[in-house]
C-alpha cells in the first residue's frame, strides 16, 4: 500500500501530464483496496470532463477492429482517445491473455492514443469499479474521449459497457447465437447498433429484423443502426456521425444528464455494497461472529435473531476500517 | 494385445494415433483392402503419382535458399546447382516480401540489419534480373517466391516480365510460387496483409491467367509444411490442406472461367512436412494422393488419372532442429527425408542443421543437398516405388489417416470453411492445442528430444554460431529503389500503377495489370500500397 | 492471484507465432495478465510497457541482434526498473551480448517451467 499522500502526489504528476504516473494510478485502480479509496478521493477536486463510448458485442463480432478504426477516425478529427480493452481472466488462475492490442496495431506509439488493457481479475463489487475509477482518472488527465471495450456475454462485461455515454452494440450479419441468446438485454442498453463485417451475406435479413426490433421502442430510444467493414475502415465517418448525433440528442433531451445520475446511483450501490460485503465478513471472523455462530450450533439462539443481532452491530460499529473496496484476499482482515 | 507395455507407456503415433505391437491382415479395414491391388500410378494413387517411381525420375532436390542482396542470392542457388541441386528456389526477404513494403517503409527500417536475413530483397523487376541472371529457366524448375497470398503476384510477375525480356516464352516456363495462406495466416503471422478472401481472389486469378499463359506452370502451391510446423498434426495438415483446395476449385467453379480438370491439376502440387515419425510420415503421402483421388472424384466428378494425381513436395520439420547439439539435425534431416523418399515425393528440401540458429550456411546447405544425394545414390532405395505397399501397419495405419483427416476436413467444413476458419482462430486453437500437449509430453519425458531434454551432455560441444548473411543488404536496397525512382519512365509508372488500381476495384483478373505494372518498373511497395488502400488489411485473430 | 503483467512483443518483422503463443498460455496458466502487442519497434515497445504499466517485458526476436539490442535498449535507457527476458532464434553470440545488457535469453528448446519460473523470479513473486 502507497498511502494517500503516495497516491496523491502520483494523482499530481499525473494530471501534470506524466503518462507513467497515469497508467501506474490505472494499476492503482485495478488493485483496488485503501489505495483505490484515496485515489477516489484524490481525483475529485481534478475537474475534468470526458465523454465515454462503449463498445460491447460477441466474441469474433470484430470490436477490437471496430474499437481501432473508430479510434482512427476520432483521431482524424484531432480528438485524443483512449481505450481501455477489457477481457476475462481465467476464474481457476486469475491469469489472462490480453491480446486486444494487436488489433490495435496501427496506434501503437501514438502519443495521442492510449490504451489499456484490463483483465476482469474477479473484483468484489464487481469489474465495473475497477473501470470507473480508470475512466475517471483518464477524465482528470484531461483524456476528452474514453472508450470501454468489453466482450458483451456475461452480466459484468455488459454493464461494463453499459455504463458508459454511447452505447455500441457490435453484430454481424446473421447475428450469431450469443447475441440471439443476449437480445433483450442489448436492446435494452443499446444507443447505436454496428453491423460490422457487413460485406458479408445476410445484412438485409439482419437489418430488417433489427428494424422491428427497435419498432418497440418509443421513437426517442430507437438506437440507429449503422453498417461498417472494419477491416476496410468502411462506415466508420457514418460511426462518427451516428456517435456525434447521439451525444448530442442525449445532452440536448437530458438524457445524458439522467443517465449519468443512474449510474452513479448503481456505482454507489455497488460500493456500499462491496464495503457492506466486507464489513460482515470482518465481523463473521471477529469475536462477535464466533459468538453467534457458537450461540446457533449448541440451539440456544435461533437463526434469524442471530442474522439481525449480526446487523445491528454491524451498523453500530464504527470499525469499518480495512472494510475498503477491492481485492478480497488482500483486504481480509 | 494392448497399446501399452509393462510400464504403462502408451504407444501412439505423433499424431496420437494407438498404436499395436505388431499389425495383421485383419488390421487394414475391409474397405481399403480393395485398393492394396492397384500399382503405383493408377487409381487412387496411394502407390505413387507415376508407375515407374525414381527409376524414371528421381525426386528433384529442391532447397529453399536466399538472403542478401539478389546477387548473394544468384551466387547461393549456383552453388546449390552445382553441388547438385535439380530445381532452385528464389526466396525474397521477408519483411519486405511478406509486408510489400519497400525498404524506406518505415517499419523496414526501424529493423535495417534484418533485411536480407529471411531471403534477397527484390522491389523491381530489375532486382529480380539480377537474381535470375544466367539460371537456367527454361531447363529447371523454379520456386519463383511469392510464398505469401499477398506477395505472390508480384514475385510470379516479376520472374514472368525477367523471362519474357529475356525471349523466353510464357509458355515454356516450368515452375510455381506458393501463394500459400498458412504460413502468414497460421505461422508467422504478418503485421499487415489483405484479408483471406482478397488472398482467394488473387490466387483464383493467378490460377486462371497460368491456365491461359503458363501451361506448365503450378499456379498454386497449397503449403501443408506450415500448417504443420504451426502445430496441426498429421491428419490435420491432411485436413487443412484440402480444406484448402476445395476454396480454390469452389471459386473457379463459381467464376466458371475455366474448366475444372486444369483447375485441379493447377493446384494438384502441394508440399507436405516430413517431421520425426517415420512410419506415420510416409503413410501420410500415401493417404493424401488417396485423399485427392477421392476428393476429385466425388466432390467434382473428375476421374482423368492424369488430373487426379496429387504431387508432393516434402520439407523436413525445421521445428525439429534443436538449437542444441546441431550437428545431431543432421541424422534427423535424414531420417525426415528418408519418410519422405519412402511415402514417394516429387520433390524434397532438408531442413539447414543450423535452422534453429539462423538462415542455413553454404555448408548447412550443402549437407542437404549431400543427404538427399547419399539416399538417391547410395541406399538404392529408388529401385523400388513404394516400398512399404503391403505392410500391414503401413496401410492400416494410411487408412486411419485417410478417416481421421476426412473427419477434420467435415470439422472445418462446420466452421463455415479453411477461411473462415482462418479467420476465426478456430484452426490456431487447434495448432496452439498441439503445441502445448508437445511441450507438456516433453516435460513428463513422454516425448524425447535428445540433446534437449535428454542426453544434453556433450562431451565435444561443437558450437554453430548462425550464419548471418552479409550486412549490406539494406544500403544497396535503398540505394537501388533511388535509382529505379529516378531512372524510370516515371508517367509509365504512375499510369501501370492507375491501372493496377482500376482493375483492383473492378472483378477483373488481376495479373495482366501486374505484368504491366512489373514492366513499367512499378515497385513492391507501392504495389503494397495498392492493397492496403483498396483491400483494407486482415483481422488478426486473438488468442485468449 | 498475481495480478502481475507482462508485456509480450515481437521485435522483427518475420517472426514464428509458435513460441511467443505456447509461453503466453503458460504464464497465463500460472496466473499472469499477459500483454501481447504483436510486432512492435523500440519506442512503441517502451510506450505500450509505460501505459500498460508491466512488471515484465518479454522479447521475441529473431534475425539480426541489433534489432533487438536497439529495442533493449530503449527499455533500459526509458525503463531502468523493468526485467527482460527474451526468446527466439538467438544464436550464441546474440545471447552473450542481450546478456550482456541484463535480459534473460531463453532460445529454442527452452523448457516452460524455467521460462515460468524466471518470469516469476524476475516480478518478485519468488
Amino acid at each position: 500500500m502507497a498511502g494517500d499522500n503516495a497516491v496523491a502526489a502520483l494523482v499530481a504528476e499525473a494530471v501534470g501530464g506524466s503518462r507513467s504516473a497515469l497508467a501506474r494510478l490505472i494499476s492503482t485502480a485495478e488493485r483496488g483496496g485503501d489505495d483505490a479509496a484515496a485515489l477516489e478521493a484524490a481525483l475529485l477536486p481534478c475537474g475534468g470532463n470526458s465523454y465515454s463510448i462503449g463498445i460491447t458485442g460477441a466474441p469474433g463480432a470484430g470490436k477490437s477492429t471496430l474499437a481501432s478504426a473508430l479510434t482512427t477516425e476520432l483521431q482524424a478529427g484531432g480528438e485524443r482517445v483512449a481505450l481501455l480493452a477489457v477481457d476475462p481472466s481465467s476464474p481457476l488462475t486469475r491469469g489472462a491473455i490480453l491480446g486486444d492490442r494487436v488489433r490495435l496495431q496501427p496506434h501503437l506509439g501514438n502519443p495521442d492514443v492510449f490504451i489499456r488493457s484490463m483483465a476482469s481479475r474477479g473484483h468484489l463489487g464487481g469489474l465495473a469499479m475497477a473501470t470507473c475509477t480508470a475512466r475517471r482518472v483518464l477524465e482528470a488527465c484531461g483524456w476528452p474521449l474514453v472508450l470501454i471495450e468489453t466482450v458483451g456475454v456475461g452480466q459484468a462485461e455488459l454493464d461494463v459497457a453499459g455504463a458508459t455515454d454511447t452505447v455500441l452494440v457490435v453484430l454481424n450479419p446473421g447475428w450469431g447465437d450469443e447475441m440471439q441468446a443476449n437480445k433483450a438485454g442489448l436492446m435494452e442498453i443499446a444507443d447505436i447498433f454496428v453491423i460490422n463485417k457487413a460485406d458479408r451475406a445476410g445484412l438485409e435479413a439482419t437489418r430488417r429484423d433489427l428494424e422491428a426490433a427497435i419498432a418497440a421502442n418509443a421513437p426517442e430510444r430507437r438506437p440507429a443502426i449503422v453498417e461498417t467493414v472494419a477491416t476496410e475502415g468502411t462506415g466508420l465517418d457514418a460511426l462518427r456521425a451516428a456517435i456525434a448525433a447521439h451525444r448530442e440528442q442525449a445532452k440536448a433531451s437530458g438524457e445524458l444528464e439522467r443517465r449519468r445520475r443512474v449510474r452513479a446511483v448503481t456505482e454507489l450501490r455497488d460500493l456500499a455494497r462491496a464495503r457492506l460485503e466486507l464489513a460482515l465478513e470482518g465481523q463473521l471472523a471477529g469475536p462477535a461472529g464466533e459468538a453467534l455462530a457458537g450461540a446457533v450450533t449448541r440451539r440456544e439462539l435461533d437463526i434469524d435473531s442471530a442474522a439481525r443481532r449480526l446487523v445491528a452491530d454491524l451498523l453500530n460499529s464504527d470499525s469499518q476500517r480495512g472494510a475498503s473496496r477491492g481485492d478480497p484476499e488482500q483486504d481480509t482482515p | 494385445m494392448n497399446d501399452k507395455n509393462s510400464a504403462g507407456k502408451t504407444w501412439t503415433s505423433a499424431s496420437g494415433i494407438p498404436l499395436k505391437p505388431f499389425y495383421g491382415e485383419d488390421d487394414v479395414p475391409a474397405q481399403h483392402r480393395e485398393r492394396l491391388a492397384a500399382g503405383p500410378g493408377e487409381p487412387p494413387f496411394h502407390r505413387g503419382a507415376y508407375p515407374t517411381g525414381y527409376r524414371t525420375k528421381p525426386w528433384r532436390i529442391f532447397q529453399l535458399s536466399g538472403f542478401g542482396k539478389p546477387e548473394d542470392e544468384n551466387a547461393r542457388i549456383k552453388f546449390l546447382l552445382e553441388q547438385g541441386e535439380t530445381g532452385f528456389i528464389m526466396e525474397h526477404d521477408r519483411n519486405t516480401g511478406d509486408h510489400c513494403y519497400n525498404v524506406d517503409h518505415p517499419e523496414v527500417v526501424a529493423r535495417r540489419e534484418d533485411v536480407g536475413l529471411t531471403g534477397a530483397v527484390m522491389q523491381s523487376v530489375r532486382d529480380i534480373d539480377i537474381c535470375m541472371k544466367d539460371l537456367p529457366i527454361e531447363t529447371s524448375y523454379a520456386h519463383a517466391g511469392g510464398a505469401v497470398v499477398q506477395h505472390a503476384p508480384f514475385a510470379l510477375a516479376g520472374y514472368w516480365t525477367v523471362a519474357k525480356r529475356r525471349g523466353v516464352a510464357l509458355d515454356r516456363l516450368p515452375g510455381t510460387g506458393q501463394s500459400d495462406y498458412f504460413l502468414t495466416y497460421l505461422g508467422c503471422v504478418t503485421k499487415q496483409q489483405v484479408p483471406t478472401d482478397v488472398g482467394l481472389r488473387f490466387n483464383a486469378d493467378i490460377m486462371e491467367f497460368c491456365d491461359r499463359y503458363l501451361p506448365r506452370w503450378v499456379p498454386v502451391s497449397i503449403a501443408g509444411y506450415n500448417a504443420a510446423d504451426t502445430g496441426l498434426n498429421a491428419y490435420q495438415e491432411l485436413g487443412a490442406l484440402f480444406a484448402n483446395a476445395v476454396e480454390y476449385l469452389d471459386e473457379i467453379q463459381r467464376r466458371g472461367t475455366m474448366p475444372i480438370e486444369r483447375a485441379a491439376r493447377g493446384c494438384g502440387g502441394v508440399s507436405f512436412r516430413m517431421s520425426m515419425d517415420l512410419f506415420e510420415e510416409a503413410s501420410k503421402l500415401r493417404a493424401a494422393r488417396l485423399m485427392w483421388q477421392q476428393l476429385l472424384a466425388e466432390r467434382y466428378a473428375i476421374t482423368d488419372a492424369k488430373v487426379a494425381n496429387l504431387r508432393i513436395h516434402c520439407v523436413t520439420a525445421g521445428s525439429r532442429m534443436t538449437y542444441q547439439q546441431p550437428l545431431n539435425n543432421i541424422v534427423r534431416g535424414t531420417v525426415m527425408a528418408l519418410a519422405g523418399v519412402l511415402g514417394g515425393v516429387q520433390s524434397l528440401g532438408v531442413s539447414g542443421y543450423d535452422e534453429a540458429l539462423s538462415i542455413p550456411s553454404e555448408h548447412a546447405h550443402q549437407m542437404s543437398v549431400r543427404i538427399q544425394q547419399i539416399l538417391q545414390e547410395e541406399t538404392n532405395v529408388t529401385a523400388v516405388t513404394d516400398p512399404l505397399g503391403g505392410s500391414w501397419y503401413v496401410e492400416a495405419l494410411t487408412a486411419e489417416l485417410v478417416e481421421k483427416a476426412w473427419g477434420f476436413f467435415e470439422e472445418i467444413q462446420a466452421q463455415g470453411g479453411f477461411l473462415a476458419s482462418l479467420d476465426s482462430g478456430w484452426l490456431h486453437e487447434k495448432a496452439a492445442e498441439n503445441q502445448h500437449r508437445e511441450f507438456m509430453a516433453q516435460e513428463t519425458g513422454e516425448q524425447v528430444i535428445v540433446g534437449v531434454t535428454a542426453h544434453s551432455d556433450d562431451a565435444s560441444p561443437y558450437e554453430v554460431d548462425g550464419f548471418m548473411g552479409v550486412d549490406d543488404a539494406f544500403d544497396v536496397a535503398l540505394e537501388r529503389l533511388e535509382e529505379v525512382r529516378r531512372t524510370r519512365h516515371e508517367a509509365g509508372a504512375a499510369d501501370a500503377l492507375r491501372q493496377l488500381e482500376r482493375v483492383c476495384r473492378s472483378s477483373d483478373n488481376i495479373m495482366p495489370a501486374m505484368m504491366d505494372a512489373l514492366e513499367a518498373e512499378v515497385t513492391l511497395g507501392e504495389i503494397g500500397d495498392v492493397w492496403r488502400d483498396v483491400f483494407g488489411d486482415w483481422a488478426t485473430p486473438i488468442q485468449t | 492471484m498475481s495480478g502481475k503483467r507482462i508485456l509480450m512483443a515481437k521485435t522483427g518483422l518475420d517472426g514464428h507465432w509458435r513460441g511467443p503463443t505456447i509461453v503466453a498460455r503458460a504464464l497465463r496458466d500460472a496466473g499472469f495478465e499477459v500483454i501481447m502487442i504483436g510486432m512492435a519497434r523500440p519506442e512503441e515497445v517502451v510506450q505500450a510497457s509505460i501505459d500498460e504499466d508491466v512488471d515484465l517485458v518479454g522479447l521475441n526476436i529473431g534475425g539480426h541482434v541489433d534489432v533487438a539490442v536497439r529495442a533493449v535498449t530503449a527499455l533500459n535507457d526509458e525503463r531502468p526498473d523493468l526485467p527482460i527476458f527474451c526468446g527466439g532464434v538467438v544464436p550464441p553470440h546474440a545471447k552473450r551480448r542481450l546478456e550482456a545488457l541484463g535480459v534473460e535469453v531463453y532460445p529454442p528448446g527452452s523448457q516452460l517451467p524455467d521460462i515460468v519460473g524466471a518470469a516469476r523470479r524476475l516480478t518478485g513473486l519468488d
